[in-house]
């Protein structure tokens, strides 16, 4: 019998019941031949892959770094907390050393949802890798470092947005230009707020990219980092619409690249997120990386039409990598020599203004978010968010946050923040969301 | 009409007779040891003996359940055969380790059944050559995917027939099963091919017994999934064959149960080992993908049973002696009684003769006999044999006796919800399992195994469950093997995308008429009607009992527009039992 190098646990929830709507890309169908594939190459029988049944995510999980209007359950589906819960159980087989490695090969994905949830966006409600970071640093101590590689086609805005002023987490996401696709952010100068500026670090590929480009990022820039980083733990969220055969995508990458990504970058946990072509590409990218995360041969997983469809990478492109990949090693290098305040400004707040678009539910979100700039700590944020949905919905409301580690300043600021707050007639909803002492406050005036 | 189930097991032969739900007769002969047939007709004369009417008008049915196949993989003793596969892309087969050897082939189809690549004729002689000159005299030809597209087996066996083996008859993976995993098709027509020959020529014998003795009318021969196949289907089936032993037992109490349509946990206490199997709403489960067999992993259907090292002969340790503390013992009870604060550890290991039957060793059925729990062997040898043990412990033989029998208790209580808790761990993948679980745990306790009288009464207790202790737990294999009945399954795949309909146990690819007006409810048609076909051509008389267990339907969708859809149906001939009246008339 076949034994495997890294112990690895597997959670698959392909939740054969449960579609956005019967068309939508997101729908029942979407792993069946992932499970086809995987069964019938015997993948389960493999001594040292082990397959694990998810869990339930509670509100409790999901209000740690959400803030969903009016509520979690007022949003999300069982389904959701499925995909959630199938993600935490991927990081409690780790932590617990029960393996070495998991892969939660779930749905619905995660990584365009972000803190303030009103609706969907890019097919997500919740942000499964989030919820898991959560529940590790509550589990398993504040303090890991966390490093999230994002190698969905599509910029991970959920996950940045959600760790985008947090010190404790590395986000890197490597996603076609987004001039060229959805969300249309992820560019290079998105690099974190006044706490934790360089460690949010976006890779905008271009159109084309193939197996030569991207494992070029991860060899001379993730890798890098990452050595230079030393994280506790490595999350790969594996979006599987880098494919060439990807519907919504314009990218060139194989099922062979992404299980030698899946080797060059051993994550310790992998989580399913975006990828659309359930047929031509999902069946061996999985088995693929499946089987390069239990290290084993994964040179025979090909797709059937491979040879004809792939054409190498042009120089083009593999020019404009190089520069990236160039320019970026630079900016992590020298991160820490930055002045911020030449980037925030040098006042006691930095305050942003964004308009954020809900694709699948046809929402739009206008936020203003105000971060303290604290000596002590990450510093307390107020996020006030207006949402009209397509259905002429309005809902407004205010979320104050204490992150990790607060100082007594602006923990008392944060809650006298909260109580004015929910004196304000025009807020629907105030919430408070407390992470650090799992506290979770939400009035409605 | 009389039924006879003979188990001919490794140290014993059971048969027994029934008749219209009764045990009319039973009989136990040792096992001559490479004598199936002497055997089995040994304990059939025996058991015809013993019945005193034998006004036998009607031909006898007979059920044999055998080691045949199971001790030929076992031992290693089937023949040398080949594995000619085409694993296509994925996998790579030379990392598989089978244990066999493999002879790769060119030419795949992928998960829907279209073909990717073509099947290479020369290459495939080239194969058959190698293999025979590699000393392989028997042949299995394996495709991945072939159960969702037979084509390139049935070209490779046609090819194979007409231009190059002297083997007559050569093993296909898909007619094996149409469940998906490669390397257990593999495995299970390895073994299938390996143990063809040994198969035929016990067929040949039985067939010789059945001229000699007029008396037997039709044999069938008992699977792993407790239920019986033909005769002549184990030519081309022989695998199915295997572990049929531990299956009739768990038949056989299915068939005596007092609880037949409830949840239920089954104990097979033996001297060794206990075996622990579930039943839910009386049917037993299935292991989960097929049965394991000598490190093989298979396809072939088995029912699930924990084996767990606990029986009436496993050893006895002393894992911890707690120090006492004599100053808090005396002032909070005022007396020197010393507790018994020894932990002890139950097998898995057998210990060997019990000392209540002359041995040397002290075993969970001496603290029973020595207790009066048991009426077996020398209670005062038991006792003796307790009391030198316990001695160095301070303490007396009862107390030892009675630790000994909770600690049993305890350690088998434990396995039972280690066992549910397995099992209601298995993945499933729909939101509606995740959410509404089915509910699996047992209303009641069922014992069969000599040392099921003094451990089900206190297990069940302590489980809160009802509990039913088989009273002819002796030849509850053999009565098994007679309640069994036949069983087939098979597996339809529609796509209505590609208009393709496939049945792969019965060989059948075909076009779907109208692919359009192709839904659910014409899949399921299909799927009835195959299956009743199929049970025929098995040679089954209860093919009008169909049911459908597992079925899948999915919309295809491609580019935002419904393309077709695809079924997955498996439809069974309903397994299950006679039940049998455990009372002896």
């Amino acid at each position: 019998m076949q034994t495997s190098k890294h112990k690895v646990g597997l959670i698959f929830f392909p939740a054969f019941d449960w579609a956005i709507t019967p068309d939508h890309p997101e729908r029942e169908e979407r792993l069946l031949y992932t499970r086809d594939q995987i069964m019938e190459e015997g993948l389960l029988d493999v001594a040292g892959i082990e397959e694990y049944r998810p869990e339930i995510a509670e509100d409790s999980h999901i209000n740690r770094i959400h803030v969903c209007v009016p509520d979690a359950s007022g949003v999300i589906t069982e389904s959701h907390r499925i995909a959630a819960g199938g993600t935490m159980v991927a990081a409690d087989l780790v932590l617990t050393g029960k393996v070495d490695r998991a892969f939660a090969l779930l749905r619905p994905p995660g990584h365009h949802a972000m803190r303030i949830v009103h609706g969907s966006r890019g097919f997500c409600l919740v942000n499964n890798e989030a919820i898991m970071v959560e529940h590790i640093r509550h589990t398993y101590g504040p303090d890991i470092r966390i490093a999230i590689v994002d190698t969905d086609a599509h910029h991970a805005d959920g996950t940045q947005d959600i760790f985008y002023n947090d010190p404790g987490v590395l986000h890197i996401s490597l996603h076609q230009d987004g001039r060229t696709l959805y969300p249309g952010t992820g560019f290079v100068e998105e690099r974190g707020g006044p706490a934790s500026y360089g460690m949010t670090v976006n890779v905008p590929l271009p159109p084309g990219t193939g197996d030569d480009g991207i494992l070029y990022v991860l060899e001379n820039l993730v890798l890098p980092i990452l050595e230079d980083y030393e994280p506790d733990i490595v999350i790969n969220a594996a979006g599987q619409d880098n494919h060439y055969t990807d519907p919504l995508t314009n990218m060139n990458f194989t099922a062979g690249g992404y299980a030698r990504l899946t080797e060059l970058l051993a994550p310790d946990i992998v989580v399913l997120e975006g990828g659309y072509s359930i047929e031509g590409a999902l069946p061996y990218i999985n088995a693929g990386i499946l089987l390069a995360l239990a290290g084993l041969d994964y040179s025979a997983v090909k797709e059937p039409d491979r040879s004809a469809r792939v054409t190498p990478q042009s120089d083009r492109v593999t020019q404009n990598i190089r520069g990236l990949v160039d320019t970026l090693r630079k900016m992590w290098n020298t991160r820490k020599n930055i002045d911020p305040d030449r980037v925030f400004g040098p006042g006691p707040v930095y305050e942003r203004e964004r308009r954020i678009y809900y694709d699948t539910d046809g929402i739009s979100e206008q936020q203003f978010e105000r971060i303290a700039r604290c000596e002590s700590c990450s510093g307390w944020r107020l996020v006030v968010s207006g949402a009209v949905h397509d259905i002429g919905k309005v809902s407004r409301i205010a979320a104050i946050i204490i992150p990790w580690h607060a100082c007594r300043t602006c923990r008392s600021a944060a809650e006298a923040e909260f109580e004015n707050a929910c004196k304000e007639p025009q807020l629907d909803h105030v919430y408070l969301q407390d992470t650090e002492r799992d506290r979770f406050l939400t009035t409605s005036t | 009409m009389v039924i006879v189930g003979i188990d001919v097991g490794g140290t014993n032969t059971d048969a027994a007779l029934i008749s219209e739900g009764r045990i009319l007769a039973t009989a136990k002969v040792p096992t001559c040891h490479d004598q199936l047939l002497e055997s089995t007709t040994l304990a059939f004369e025996k058991l015809l003996n013993a019945y005193d009417r034998p006004d036998l008008s009607d031909p006898i049915e007979l059920h044999l359940s055998t080691t045949l196949s199971t001790n030929a993989i076992i031992e290693g003793q089937g023949d040398p055969t080949a594995v000619l596969a085409a694993p296509g892309p994925g996998m790579n087969v030379a990392e598989l380790n089978p244990g066999f050897p493999i002879y790769v082939l060119s030419g795949s189809m992928d998960h829907r059944g279209r073909e990717v690549a073509p099947i290479n004729q020369e290459e495939v002689l080239d194969a058959v050559s190698q293999a025979e000159a590699g000393g392989a005299t028997a042949l299995a030809v394996v495709g991945k995917f072939s159960h969702r597209n037979p084509g390139h087996e049935l070209e490779i066996e046609k090819l194979i027939l007409k231009r190059a083996s002297k083997t007559g008859r050569i093993t296909l993976g898909h007619r094996l099963s149409g469940r998906p995993n490669f390397p257990r098709r593999m495995a299970t027509s390895y073994l299938n091919a390996s143990i063809a020959r040994h198969q035929a020529v016990f067929v040949d014998m039985i067939r010789k017994f059945m001229v000699r003795d007029r008396s037997v009318g039709r044999v069938f021969l008992l699977k792993a999934d407790g239920g019986t196949m033909q005769l002549e289907d184990s030519l081309i089936r022989p695998v199915e064959t295997i572990l049929s032993g531990p299956a009739a037992s768990i038949m056989g109490a299915e068939a005596l149960s007092a609880y037949p349509d409830s949840n239920t946990v089954i104990l097979d206490i033996g001297g060794t080992t206990t075996d622990i199997s579930v039943q839910i709403k009386g049917d037993t489960v299935f292991q989960r993908q097929g049965a394991e067999i000598a490190g093989y992993k298979t396809l072939v259907p088995a029912l699930f049973s924990r084996s767990i090292g606990l029986g009436g002969d496993s050893e006895i340790k002393v894992v911890r002696r707690l120090e006492s503390n004599k100053e808090t013992d005396a002032s909070l009870s005022g007396n020197n009684t010393l507790d018994l604060d020894i932990e002890l550890e139950i097998g898995p290991r057998r210990a060997g003769t019990p000392a209540a039957f002359g041995g040397d060793c002290i075993t969970p059925t001496d603290a029973a006999v020595a207790l009066g729990l048991a009426k077996v062997g020398s209670a005062s040898q038991a006792t003796r044999a307790l009391a030198d043990f316990a001695e160095i412990y301070g303490i007396g033989a009862k107390e030892l006796a009675t630790k000994i029998i909770d600690t049993f208790i305890k350690q088998l209580v434990v396995a039972i919800e280690e066992t549910y808790e397995y099992l209601e761990s298995r993945p499933v993948y729909t939101v509606s399992e995740i959410l509404t679980p089915p509910d699996i745990r047992p209303q009641a306790l069922i014992g069969l195994g000599a040392p099921a009288g003094v451990f089900i009464p206190p297990i069940a207790e302590s489980l809160g469950l009802k509990y039913q202790v088989l009273p002819c737990y002796e030849s509850a294999n053999a009565i098994g093997a007679a309640a069994s009945r036949p069983t087939a399954q098979i597996t339809l795949h529609a796509d209505t995308a590609l208009g393709v309909m496939t049945v792969p146990e019965a060989d059948y690819v075909g076009k779907i008429e109208r692919p359009v007006l192709f839904g659910i409810n014409q899949a399921r048609r299909e799927a009835m009607a195959w299956a009743t076909k199929f049970g025929k051509k098995l040679g089954l008389d209860e093919a009008d009992n169909i049911q459908i267990v597992e079925e899948e339907s999915f919309n295809m969708v491609r580019g935002f527009h419904t393309v077709g859809r695809t079924f997955m149906i498996r439809a069974q001939v309903r397994p299950g039992v006679r039940r049998i009246c455990s009372s002896p008339d």
